[in-house]
């Protein structure tokens, strides 16, 4: 088993890291260096400055906020939620100052941002299954979800464990260790890491999370980086 | 389909695959926002008239050609081959779509479905799939391009017997053209219909305003870009573009036709001449005292204007119609609370074009345009542009509205004071 828990934990991380990076970089390079449309697709009436209309078409999505509100309410939430699970694990890795402005306990949110989130995927996921969403939905966008919910259940499990049910066999300063290790290239699994009534939860967790950023890079949730230039088109 | 046919196909494909083309295709959630944005779907309640159901269409078979995902695992994405089949799917959802770019508002990246479409219409045209009559008109208007001679002489009489009718609503001095052609240094090219009522209304207003303006001899309409094919598109226009320098006009002003006038405008590169559409240059007389009008000529007739997408949403031609208006008359009543989100009339994209063919589809399609229009209570309906003009006119006829649908053009000119 314990062989298991380390391929997981630590080859199928950088594997998955060096592609989500390297698949990443080359899809945005080959998009950029390829030629522009020639003409406008501008919409109008126009509004100025571009940029900062643009900028709010992308982060706020104010048609949707217009006409479907309960939709836009739990896209707002999701990705609120998304963001502060990535500061969350940033901070797992290394106490970073200026994130502590609100001293706080790593995670955020007393566990209700994962509970936030799996929420939302979960309504993103069940959307799906009834038409016309279903009519438009292919296999990936049903894959993507379930492996978001996965690993967002599993990890926010570990957080739900520590918060609300005092199970702390696990404390955030083994994974500390455990994730900083990974980033100076000394990775250590530790015993604690690997033997604890927890331990299935976090290699479920690492798991799913790893066959994501395998996959995202490839599929369509490059929307996060593709949002505002396409939004600039539309704005002019 | 045969290989040589589908490798041409492809290249056909691969040639449309610019940046912002890659960004369309390769970013849709599918997240069904712009589930309601298109009036078809909006109308019908039919899920293949959603805007991204219509571009899943090509995407899949982008996926299957044009990305690794689509050869190695082409099920996840459901990457499709291009087939005969394909092609009649395609020509479903392009010749459904009126390239109005109204889905574009909901989408929150705004992926534009006319852009995606122009593909579906391309390979349709390279597959000899596509309506035969666009290609026929777009080919005739070319034809005309490279030998205007031919063309001339009856151009130039049927011109003639229009003059008459142009002076009984403006008069001119005598000796002066009514409708001048051909004059070398005039300021403004107008660039008509085939038809009077696209030359007649619009001449007595140049006059009224002093302009000195000449007629191009070539019809605005791009049939090329109704079918969506690009070297159709270039040459209709590059005959109205070397006219234009030719004559070394400063303007060229586009009749009342959105297509017309959007690919003029955004199409035709750098030039050096200006690009108006003939709704701006009115708003121009009106604001520089140039041309008066008599607004007890539309008296107790509450007007409301619709907006043709390729005008206002798509060309920004928004304020001049209602500045315009408001000299016409008191009792103006909006369709829409903001003209982005205004309906389209259903015509588009060559839909017209397609005569009784298709009419049966615009109208049970444009159901929520009728919808909109009663709801202003109004009596006149205008607009600026032929295709909507005609749209509208049918939507009138089928479903008894009980407007009277008018061009904008015509109504300044029938209320030019003398
Ligand atoms: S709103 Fe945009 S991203 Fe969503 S399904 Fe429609 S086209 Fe795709
Ligand atoms: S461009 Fe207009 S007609 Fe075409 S799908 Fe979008 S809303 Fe419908």
């Amino acid at each position: 088993m314990d062989i298991v828990y380390y391929i997981v934990l630590v080859p199928m991380v950088y594997v998955a890291c060096v592609i989500f990076v390297v698949g990443t970089v080359v899809r945005l390079v080959k998009l950029f260096m390829t030629p522009k449309h020639s003409a406008t697709l501008q919409i109008f009436p126009e509004r100025r400055p571009r940029w900062l209309w643009a900028l709010g078409d992308a982060f706020l999505l104010p048609a949707t906020r217009r006409y479907k509100p309960f939709f836009w309410v739990v896209l707002m939430l999701f990705h609120l939620a998304f963001l502060l699970l990535i500061v969350g694990h940033i901070e797992l890795i290394a106490e970073i100052k200026p994130f502590q402005v609100i001293p706080h306990e790593v995670f955020l949110g007393r566990g209700f941002v994962g509970l936030v989130l799996a929420l939302a995927v979960l309504y993103f996921l069940f959307r799906r299954f009834v038409s016309p969403t279903k009519d438009l939905s292919v296999p990936e966008d049903y894959y993507l979800l379930i492996l978001l919910f996965l690993s967002v259940l599993f990890g926010s499990q570990m957080d739900w464990a520590r918060r609300w049910y005092g199970y702390d066999s696990l404390s955030a300063a083994d994974y500390r260790e455990y994730l900083s290790g990974l980033l100076y290239l000394r990775p250590h699994v530790s015993i604690d890491l690997t033997a604890s009534g927890h331990s299935f939860m976090l290699l479920l967790h690492v798991f799913f999370a790893n066959l994501f950023l395998l996959f995202l890079p490839f599929s369509q949730l490059m929307h996060s980086i593709f949002s505002l230039p396409m939004n600039k088109l539309r704005r002019g | 389909m045969d290989t040589k046919t589908r490798d041409e196909l492809l290249k056909l494909f691969q040639s449309k695959l610019n940046q912002t083309m890659r960004l369309y295709l390769e970013t849709c959630t599918r997240c069904g926002i712009c589930t309601e944005a298109c009036h078809a779907y909006a109308s019908m309640g039919q899920v293949r008239y959603i805007s991204a159901y219509r571009h899943e269409i090509v995407r899949r078979i982008y996926k299957r050609y044009f990305k690794g995902r689509g050869k190695l695992w082409p099920s996840v994405g459901e990457a499709k081959e291009l087939s005969e089949t394909a092609l009649d799917e395609l020509y479903e959802a392009a010749y459904s779509c009126t390239g109005c770019r109204r889905c574009m508002m909901y989408c929150p990246f705004g992926i534009d479905t006319q852009m995606l479409m122009s593909i579906a219409k391309l390979l349709l045209v390279g597959a000899h799939a596509e309506p035969e009559i666009l290609t026929m008109l777009a080919d005739t208007s070319i034809e005309k391009g490279k030998s205007l001679d031919i063309f001339k002489e009856s151009f130039l009489a049927g011109i003639k017997r229009l003059e008459a009718e142009v002076v009984k609503k403006w008069r001119i001095e005598a000796g002066k053209k009514a409708i001048p052609i051909d004059v070398e240094g005039a300021d403004l090219l107008y660039v008509a219909l085939a038809g009077a009522h696209s030359i007649i209304p619009a001449a007595a207003v140049f006059n009224a305003a002093g302009e000195k303006w000449t007629l191009s001899f070539f019809e605005a309409v791009n049939f090329g870009a109704f079918v969506g094919d690009p070297t159709r598109t270039r040459l209709i226009l590059d005959r109205i573009i070397n006219e234009a320098k030719r004559l070394k006009v400063k303007e060229v002003c586009i009749c009342e036709c959105g297509t017309a006038f959007r690919t003029m405008k955004q199409m035709s590169g750098k030039q050096p001449f200006e690009v108006s559409a003939i709704t701006e240059v009115h708003a121009r007389y009106l604001r520089a005292g140039r041309i008066k009008v008599d607004k007890s000529r539309f008296k107790k007739k509450p007007i409301t204007y619709h907006d043709p997408c390729q005008i206002a949403r798509n060309a920004g031609v928004i304020d001049e119609p209602r500045y315009i208006l408001r000299h016409l008359t008191d009792d103006f009543c909006e369709m829409s609370p903001d003209p982005r989100y205004n309906w389209c009339c259903g015509g588009g994209g060559g839909l017209v074009a397609l005569g009784e063919d298709n009419l049966d589809f615009r109208m049970k399609s444009a159901r929520v345009k009728v919808d909109q229009v009663k709801a202003t209570g109004a009596e006149i309906l205008t607009t600026a542009c032929e295709n909507c003009h005609t749209q509208l006119s049918n939507l009138n006829d089928h479903y008894k509205m009980g407007v009277d649908v008018q061009f904008l053009s015509s109504m300044v000119a029938d209320a030019l004071v003398q």
